[in-house]
């Protein structure tokens, strides 16, 4: 019993995994950037939602070919600057390590299934920087304007079929 | 005059940010402080004007490691103060949702958390370097727990099928009988977790807690019971509020919960096991047995073996409640007459222990307040007696020995910091 609210359909080709707390302020960037992406891309790209515990990560993305990550992270940067970071056989560098607001961090995902080895062939990870985080509260102008960048960048990656929309406001 | 100070950092977290600053002076621990952030005091206020209908849904999002426990307090006090009773199937099918959720969490906590504490591991994934089967056993064992919850709830994390009165779906017959071979699976994981713990190396340490869990006449309390202690107290749930206060202390955004004596308590896995421990199940009391565990565990070192304990009874008891299963007639019950306001309180048994929940509803169903008490609130207080006492055990230790005994004190209590105290770092300070 799968949501349809959260998920798109398709079980082969890329996977996009937005991560975070719907109702944590920023740490909702990275859902807002994977719903924002499903009518650019269309039903060949697999969108799901996620709270990015570290195990959760592992059976999402173990034998999958292309995976991309969004989330917020909190590195110290400015609110709303963004990365695109190509995850290799090294660790996620030390500025995200820890950075996630989600449990064990996004790094520590990388490094457990590196491990173990169950990653993907190919992980690409956004990164949001994000700096508010009460409970109701909405994505800030800068990370709003930060998910639309990456939602568009992203769907260039991916290839694009739809045309971006504005970005919803979330409920307050 | 000689001070010996321990600091470790802030780390920020979303399941709550925590440090722990141990000041010794003249060789005796002169104070300590367990520094804790807990997230629902800002979801109490966001609950406001919302409809009682809501409340599970953005408690759910309270805590990512044990959603269903926020959902299951608040629904059960919401069907307090609306007089609704849920029985039968409805009844057994929460049950078996909060199965799965002790299974998620607790194998997290044994397997990625907790064992490399004993192991000589910084963290889960050098562990897994060196004997990535043990780590998979845990991720095995994990992902039992989410597929129950992924059937019941709706997702596996932050469920959406539940709902005051029952769900909004119920899972067929031949569903629930589909995860019959991966619930036997995790039993057999379960009973080797318990035998693994076993095999661990406990540092001592004897404390004298006052043990606070729910108590059922006929099961291990999950959702329903008294609150019971081990040094007398018997309450209604919906009571909470006349045995516990909670007080604002000055070096943390948490309230700390305390007996209304001023006295801390411990609630979770070792309170439930010590008060509780007839009810659980042949299997888990047998294995239980077999490695010498006793009936009442005071070392909070040792309480990985009770948490693998609790893992067999909650993959026997899904089994069970799966065995048994009849469709309800109704996913849902509504409820009946006209409401005119009123208080619903409730508590149930998180992964971590006790889960209290107040709700004040104005007669239209929107909540005026909201009072939530999480287990790590609760167990703040005593998880800092249990600091102070490891510090006085090991003066003669080094400073990075002492820390880490420190940092493995609170882990053992699996607050929703432990993981952020895996990244903690240390700052020590000499006069």
């Amino acid at each position: 019993m799968t949501s349809p609210a959260t998920e798109s359909a398709g079980t082969v080709g890329p996977l996009v995994i937005g991560v975070g707390n719907e109702v944590r302020g920023d740490d909702a960037a990275g859902l807002q950037v994977a719903r924002d992406l499903r009518p650019l891309v269309g039903d060949r790209v697999r969108i799901v939602e996620s709270l990015g515990g570290v195990a959760e990560l592992l059976d999402l993305w173990d034998g999958r070919g292309r995976v991309y990550l969004i989330d917020a992270v909190r590195s110290g940067g400015a609110a709303g600057k963004w990365l695109r970071l190509r995850v290799g056989a090294e660790p996620l560098p030390s500025s995200l390590a820890g950075t996630s607001t989600h449990g064990l961090s996004i790094a520590s995902a990388v490094a457990l299934g590196q491990q173990l080895g169950r990653m993907p062939t190919h992980l690409v990870v956004y990164g949001i920087e994000a700096v508010r985080f009460d409970a109701g509260s909405p994505l800030s102008p800068e990370v709003l304007g930060a998910v639309r960048q990456v939602t568009v960048a992203l769907a260039d990656e991916l290839g694009r079929v739809g045309t971006p929309t504005p970005v919803a406001v979330r409920r307050s | 005059m000689s001070e010996r100070t321990i600091a470790v950092d802030y780390l920020a977290r979303v399941e709550g940010e925590g440090s722990l600053h141990v000041k010794l002076r003249e060789g005796r621990v002169d104070h300590v402080e367990l520094r804790i952030f807990e997230p629902p005091r800002f979801f109490e206020a966001f609950l406001r004007g919302r409809m009682y209908s809501e409340a599970p849904d953005i408690t759910a999002r309270i805590c990512g490691i044990c959603p269903v426990a926020y959902q299951m307090s608040s629904v059960h006090a919401m069907e307090q103060a609306y007089g609704i009773s849920v029985g039968g199937s409805l009844r057994a099918l929460r049950r078996l949702l909060y199965c799965g959720e002790w299974i998620e969490s607790h194998a997290l906590h044994v397997y990625l958390l907790h064992a490399p504490d004993f192991l000589g591991y910084p963290d889960a994934i050098h562990l897994a370097k060196d004997d990535p089967e043990t780590v998979k056993r845990g991720l095995a064992l994990k992902k039992a727990g989410n597929a129950l919850m992924q059937l019941l709830g709706g997702r596996e994390i932050h469920p959406i099928n539940v709902r005051v009165g029952g769900f909004y779906r119920t899972p067929s017959l031949e569903e629930l009988e589909s995860l019959r071979p991966v619930l036997e699976s995790a039993l057999e994981i379960a009973v080797e977790t318990v035998h693994f713990a076993a095999g661990l190396p406990f540092p001592e340490a004897e404390e004298e807690y006052e043990f606070v869990a729910l108590q059922h006449p006929d099961e291990y309390a999950m959702n329903e019971g008294e609150v019971v202690s081990s040094r007398g107290l018997r309450i209604p749930a919906s009571r909470f509020d006349e045995a516990f206060t909670r007080a604002p202390v000055g070096y943390t955004s948490a309230l700390q919960s305390v007996r209304k004596e001023g006295t801390p308590y411990l609630v979770g896995p070792l309170a439930r096991y010590a008060l509780n421990g007839r009810h659980l199940s042949p299997r888990a009391r047998s294995v239980a047995r077999e490695v010498g565990l006793e009936p009442v565990v005071r070392n909070p070192f040792r309480s990985i073996l009770v948490r693998g304990v609790e893992l067999v009874y909650a993959c026997e008891e899904a089994l069970r409640i799966i065995a048994a299963y009849q469709p309800p007639d109704a996913p849902w019950v509504e409820p009946t007459g006209k409401f005119h306001g009123g208080v619903g309180a409730a508590a149930t048994e998180a992964p971590r222990g006790l889960l209290y929940h107040r709700y004040r509803l104005a007669p239209d169903g929107k909540i005026e307040t909201a009072d939530i008490v999480a287990p790590t609130a609760q167990n703040q207080r005593r998880i800092e007696e249990d600091v102070r006492h490891v510090v006085e055990r090991s003066l003669a230790l080094d400073d990075a020995r002492l820390t880490d005994l420190c940092e493995r004190a609170i882990r053992n209590h699996d607050p929703c910091i432990s993981c952020a105290t895996h990244f903690l770092r240390l700052e020590v300070e000499r006069t």
